[in-house]
């Protein structure tokens, strides 16, 4: 598998990790003890297409979001996650 | 009182030795590492990237590179090392973090790595099919020409690959590695080569 990095270009996957799954948003902080244990350990198990986490560590060191179909391993899109490089954090 | 020796002195020095080795004939791969160099990393701070590229501008005289490539001036190399970030290669102390402290002063933050990374010149005949052993980046001219950068890794090792401009007619690779992962990179790098004649070196020139 390959993974075309927006900033690098394509490159092999030993350069990058798997973070997993890009959905999950940190809840506010008076959001309540279930929606903290649902962001910190409920995960769906995607079979098909879904945004992941991966970090190119073994390049320059940038978080991507990753659009994967985990069926066909297929990779639609790849972009900068959130405050990669100099950008401004999304809110 | 224990005395402490400051001598500045390269990482590889316990392992690199000069001359001639592996197979007979003519040297397929030429390594040389380079010391003394100054090393300054700019990193653009959260949404100044462009405040970062003006002041690059102003102090070089080129636009800091925003995509893997390398630019050079009369006496700095810009090399770019991820998004919104660079390092500044020279000698003779012209471009020393104090010398860029004040020139970015605001946009971006400054990191000196003078020491902390070891340079190695690759070049030779040779080279290509040496480095293909330990690097997946297809450094065919086509697709990495004079300039181009890859940070990569070699040997699970992160390592900043640019090529310089050609000497002699043949292609040169530069490698900046980590100081503390220099001496496996080189080992790894000296059984690939092997096979095809070394000459080994160092030099006080940037390539």
């Amino acid at each position: 598998m390959r993974i075309t990095c927006p900033f690098c270009g394509e490159r092999e996957l030993g350069e990058f990790t798997y973070l997993g799954d890009a959905k999950p948003q940190r809840p506010a902080a008076d959001a309540g003890e279930d929606a903290v244990y649902d962001y910190v350990y409920l995960r769906d198990n995607i079979a098909g297409v879904m945004d992941e986490n991966w970090y190119h560590g073994g390049g320059c060191r940038s978080w991507l979001k990753v659009t994967r179909n985990t069926l066909t391993h297929e990779i639609s899109s790849v972009e900068p996650a959130a405050g990669a490089g100099a950008r401004q954090v999304a809110k | 009182m224990v005395e402490f020796s400051w001598d500045v002195r390269s990482p590889l020095e316990r392992v690199l030795v000069a001359g001639r080795h592996g197979a007979q004939g003519d040297a397929g791969v030429s390594l040389t590492e380079i010391r003394n160099f100054d090393l300054v990393q700019v990193m653009a701070r959260r949404g100044q990237a462009g405040e970062m590229s003006a002041a690059a501008k102003a102090s070089f005289g080129v636009v800091a590179p925003g995509t893997p490539r390398a630019v050079s001036t009369a006496d700095a190399t810009l090399i770019w090392s991820g998004p919104d970030q660079f390092f500044v290669l020279s000698k003779g102390g012209k471009h020393t973090m104090a010398a860029l402290a004040p020139v970015f002063a605001g946009p971006a933050s400054l990191s000196d790595q003078s020491h902390a990374r070891v340079l190695i010149s690759v070049s030779g005949d040779k080279a290509r099919a040496m480095l293909a052993k330990v690097s997946s980046i297809d450094l065919h001219p086509d697709s990495f020409d004079v300039g181009a950068v890859a940070t990569t890794s070699m040997d699970h090792t992160s390592v900043t690959l640019w090529r310089g401009s050609d000497r002699n007619g043949q292609a040169v690779f530069n490698l900046l590695v980590f100081a503390t992962f220099a001496e496996s990179l080189w080992h790894t790098i000296l059984d690939s080569a092997a096979e095809y004649g070394v000459t080994i070196g160092h030099s006080e020139e940037l390539a």
